[in-house]
């Protein structure tokens, strides 16, 4: 690893669970691995701050979760998206699209 | 599936399965650490290093997850509940009679109870609608037994000494006639000395207030003018500040409009004139009702102690015009005064359409009841299907809750009209109708009727329904054994509701005893033919006592040339509504022991022929002739009966003397007649002796009666037409015969004993629903028990009697109950009844027997179905 990981921008943890879950149902662990591949590193999520997320997102009515079977034969709680869930991850990344074209715009002129 | 899997969760539910996700996340990462070469022990501390802050994180999700959780059990207990509501809906579908019985009669009483609420809210428990109301007081002469009115002497000596209060001030009320320069109409004046508004906290709406420039004696008069005579009279004339309007003949500055809404003192009145007041020669008359607004630091007692000491330093000022030294100053609340009492009407009628409710509710729950206990076998069935008892109680009070809410909503507009028709016709017992609303507390009132109601007829057969057990479902749906609970609780309610019936009755029973009573009053004379009215002549027009002399002899030879006149007379009081004059006396043969007040006693002055216009008879003496009343001084009258007996229970009456009024320096009054008895002071009062003197025949002020030799009403046309041909200017007011008068004085009685008489026969017919309901059900539980009896030879007339004694057992214990209650209740309305004992034994009797009657009918339609059975088909069911 040539850099320390990032801290995360606030915000965009919620945007990166309902993210990671597109592809279909996960559980917690799941979702911490998938994003620290998919980001190579670069980005560093706590474990503790991805299951309050995950939390968070279910009472809120983003993501359902329900108990099944895991690889190591135990009881998981998969999360997946609820329509809501689908819905709010669009206007987030259209959102966050917006505000990192905009940042970098700004930075570009330096 | 999941809505069992919510109701089953509890919070340690959630806790624990939150542990159990964190701790296979933990074992996935040690997992995963090991098999990268990282000894175990190690792998478990890394795993955890890496994923923070345990404790908090746990914490959170619990948080998150029971917050979760509460929102979907709402929403499941709000499906619930729109569930039992829907099933209830439809079971009360089912039941239309019942469910038409419970909504109107429950209605019914809510509506009427808000309505009468509302008019006593209005009246007595509100604040009176003047600034800082606690501070005002009404201030009189106290000469007890009697309250008498304030002297101009007494309000100037008054305003000019006393320092308890912020502002004075003192009021007469005058009937006025106000002529647009076309046409005359009587207004309602007020005079007030200056101060009135601001002692109210009143302020015009247009113009200015009355200053104390405008009360000085030679002032140009000046007039403040309500917001609806501005209106109505002069059609909201812009400039109207500062305009002159014609008031009996003189003209006032309109100086200002009043705002519309003004308080209950100043009800009815259209137009309020700065008084103007000189130091007068005497101390009396007596004419001013005061008002005074207490200063905020001065306590009552205080101000009590300064109104005396005025009092007593004033005495001595007057002594030669006024020597009741015995009499002082007092006050009371402005409120109590303006209340009067209300209390006691208001109450009974309060509580009397608070019973209806009551006794609705009742009947609701008795019908309800029996509604559980032929639906035992559904109930058990949803208990059995896993229904919790509290579900089952919960759908049961679904369903009251729709019978109440239905209650509601048919009473409001009940209420309403109740509202209406108080305010339009309850000003006879109701102070302040004008400001009854449905408001604040009156609303609280409906809410708190409608949560009542659903209790009182939700709970009990709720309990009831609840407790059943899933044995039921083993029993026979015709069995009874284990219903003899619910019959029991049944026949209690139905006892119950002719308990709170019969006191109703008793009441109304008494009210009407006591309308017959007053209606049957001998008023001293002959009433039917005799009509009348009142008439004021003004010093504007009628400067001298020539042109007043002129003007009643006009006026007398017209109406005694009318077709169907008999004779016509005047006086300055009128039987029943107008007695204008009490004055105090002094007898020669028989003076005041000192400490105590002069006797005082209606005082009527009447033309010589009043006598005989209104056929009283002379029983000893002469009568008063043209020239007693030629007189300066009161040197003759004539008493009556009452009087004679009063003060000269044994001995002679004609040739007593007597001084008048306190006057030291007028000559003895002789009595000279003795005449029959007339109830000036009220039908249900007892005579305390009237004095006539001779009117004067150039008097302002006359009621004119006339006798009539056919039917009286039929002159009242034609005595307006002749006041109008005489002087178009002059309002002829109250205009009706001596009949009318006497229903009008009634009609607050009358109005009273209508509402409670209604109130009493709803109560007595929801009773008797109530115990038809209950000998209904009985005959229909026990038709086998009947069709034995019956096969085995057993009569119709045993089987009859049998239904009746049960259902009248239950009436009986009710009615005796209720009997015992109306005869401690009813002491507290004495004060209302006439003619008629509280206890009266022929009201509670008839009510009794009345009660019986009814219940017995309703008895016997249950009776005759049971005896109806054919023993064989309902044998054969079996």
């Amino acid at each position: 690893m040539k850099h320390q990981p990032l801290p995360l921008v606030q915000g965009t943890l919620d945007l990166l669970v309902l993210r990671a879950l597109v592809s279909g149902p996960m559980h917690g662990y799941g979702i911490a691995k998938l994003v620290q591949e998919r980001t190579e590193g670069h980005l560093s999520i706590e474990d503790a701050a991805l299951y309050q997320a995950l939390h968070r997102l279910d009472r809120q009515g983003l993501v359902e979760a329900e108990w099944g079977p895991s690889e190591n034969n135990r009881r998981a709680r998969y999360y997946t998206l609820t329509a809501e869930g689908r819905r709010r991850l669009r206007e987030d990344t259209a959102n966050w699209r917006r505000y990192a074209r905009a940042v970098e715009a700004l930075l570009g002129e330096a | 599936m999941k809505r069992f899997w919510y109701l089953r969760r509890g919070r340690n539910r959630v806790a624990t399965e939150l542990d159990e996700e964190l701790q296979h996340h933990l074992d996935l990462r040690t997992e995963e650490l090991v098999a990268g070469g990282m000894p175990p022990a190690d792998a478990r501390r890394e795993a955890e290093r890496q994923f923070g802050d345990l404790r908090a994180a746990r914490e959170y999700c619990r948080r998150q997850d029971n917050e979760k959780d509460d929102a979907v059990r709402r929403q499941l207990m709000f499906e619930d509940l729109i569930q039992d509501l829907r099933i209830g809906w439809r079971g009360l579908l089912r039941a239309p009679l019942m469910t038409m019985i419970i909504v109107g009669s429950v209605g019914l009483g809510i509506g009427a109870t808000t309505a009468i609420f509302a008019a006593v809210d209005a009246a007595y428990l509100r604040p009176l609608p003047y600034s800082n109301p606690d501070r005002l007081v009404r201030i009189y002469t106290d000469a007890p037994p009697n309250r008498f009115l304030f002297s101009v002497a007494d309000y100037l000596a008054f305003t000019e000494q006393q320092k308890s209060f912020e502002r004075v001030a003192g009021y007469t009320n005058r009937p006025m006639a106000y002529s647009d320069g076309q046409v005359a109409e009587r207004v309602d004046a007020r005079i007030v000395t200056w101060g009135y508004f601001g002692v109210l906290g009143i302020r015009p709406a247009m113009g200015r207030d009355f200053t104390e420039a405008d009360g000085r004696p030679g002032a140009q008069p000046a007039a403040l003018i309500t917001a609806s005579f501005w209106k109505e009279r002069l059609h909201e004339k812009p400039d109207v500040v500062g305009s002159r309007i014609r008031l009996d003949g003189a003209d006032y500055t309109v100086v200002g409009v009043l705002p519309a809404a003004l308080g209950p003192l100043e009800q009815g009145r259209a137009c309020f004139l700065s008084a103007q007041y000189a130091t007068p020669p005497r101390k009396g008359p007596f004419f001013l009702w005061m008002l005074g607004r207490l200063r905020p630091d001065v306590d009552r007692a205080a101000a009590i102690d300064e109104l005396r000491a005025i009092n007593r330093r004033m005495f001595p000022i007057w002594r030669s015009s006024y020597q009741d030294e015995r009499a002082t100053w007092g006050m009371l609340d402005l409120k109590t005064f303006v209340v009067g009492d209300v209390g006691t009407i208001g109450g009974l009628a309060l509580v009397a359409v608070g019973l209806v409710w009551l006794i609705a509710c009742v009947n609701a729950s008795s019908l309800l009841v029996a509604r559980v206990t032929s639906r035992r076998r559904e109930l058990a069935v949803r208990a059995a299907l896993g229904a919790s008892r509290g579900r089952v109680l919960r759908y049961l009070l679904a369903e009251s809750l729709l019978l109440a809410t239905g209650a509601t909503i048919a009473g409001i507009p009940l209420a309403l009209a109740g509202v209406r028709i108080v305010r339009a016709f309850g000003a006879a017992y109701f102070p302040r109708t004008a400001e009854i609303g449905v408001d604040g507390p009156v609303l609280w009132l409906l809410i708190g009727l409608t949560v009542g109601s659903v209790l009182l007829f939700g709970l009990v057969p709720a309990v009831h329904g609840g407790a059943e057990k899933a044995d039921a479902l083993r029993e026979s749906g015709r069995s009874s054994t284990a219903s003899s609970g619910v019959r029991r609780l049944r026949r209690v309610l139905v006892a119950g509701q002719f308990a709170i019936a019969t006191p109703l009755l008793v009441v109304a029973g008494l009210l009407l005893a006591t309308l017959s009573a007053l209606g049957h009053v001998d008023v001293g004379f002959d009433t039917h033919s005799i009509v009348g009215g009142g008439l004021s002549l003004p010093p504007a027009q009628y400067p001298d006592a020539g042109s007043l002399v002129t003007f009643w002899d006009r006026f007398r030879q017209r109406v005694e040339s009318l077709p169907g006149v008999a004779g016509v007379t005047f006086s300055d009081s009128r039987f029943p509504d107008s007695l204008n004059n009490f004055n105090n006396f002094e007898l020669e043969d028989a003076p005041t022991p000192p400490g105590k007040g002069q006797p005082v006693v209606p005082w009527v002055a009447v033309a010589p022929d009043y006598f005989k216009v209104f056929g009283l008879t002379l029983v000893e003496g002469r009568l008063l002739d043209e020239r007693d009343a030629a007189e300066q001084n009161v040197l003759s009258v004539v008493v009556d009966r009452a009087w004679a007996r009063r003060f000269f229970p044994n001995g002679r009456v004609i040739g007593r003397r007597m001084i008048e009024g306190g006057c030291t320096t007028c000559p003895h009054t002789t009595v000279v007649g003795v005449v029959s008895n007339v109830k000036y002071v009220g039908l249900d009062k007892p005579d305390q002796g009237t004095v006539y003197t001779a009117l004067s025949p150039a008097s302002r002020v006359s009621f004119i009666s006339v006798r009539t030799s056919g039917n009286p009403s039929a002159l009242i046309g034609p005595l307006r037409q002749v006041v109008r041909e005489l002087d178009p200017n002059r309002p002829f007011s109250t205009v009706a015969t001596v009949d009318d008068l006497i229903d009008t004085s009634l009609s607050g009685r009358r109005s009273l004993s209508v509402l409670v008489s209604a109130v009493a026969a709803v109560a007595l017919l929801l009773s008797a629903i109530g115990i038809y309901g209950v000998m209904a059900y009985y005959v229909q539980q026990h038709s086998k028990e009947i069709a034995i009896r019956m096969a085995l030879g057993g009569g119709r007339g045993d089987v009859f009697r049998l239904v009746v004694v049960q259902g009248m057992a239950v009436v009986t214990g009710g009615v005796a109950i209720g009997l015992i209650a109306s005869m401690a209740a009813t002491r507290a309305m004495a004060s209302l009844l006439f003619g008629v004992s509280a206890v009266d034994p022929a009201t509670l009797t008839g009510v009794a027997a009345m009660m019986t009657a009814v219940a017995l009918a309703a008895c016997a339609l249950p009776a005759r179905r049971a005896i109806a059975v054919e023993p064989a088909s309902v044998l054969r069911d079996e």
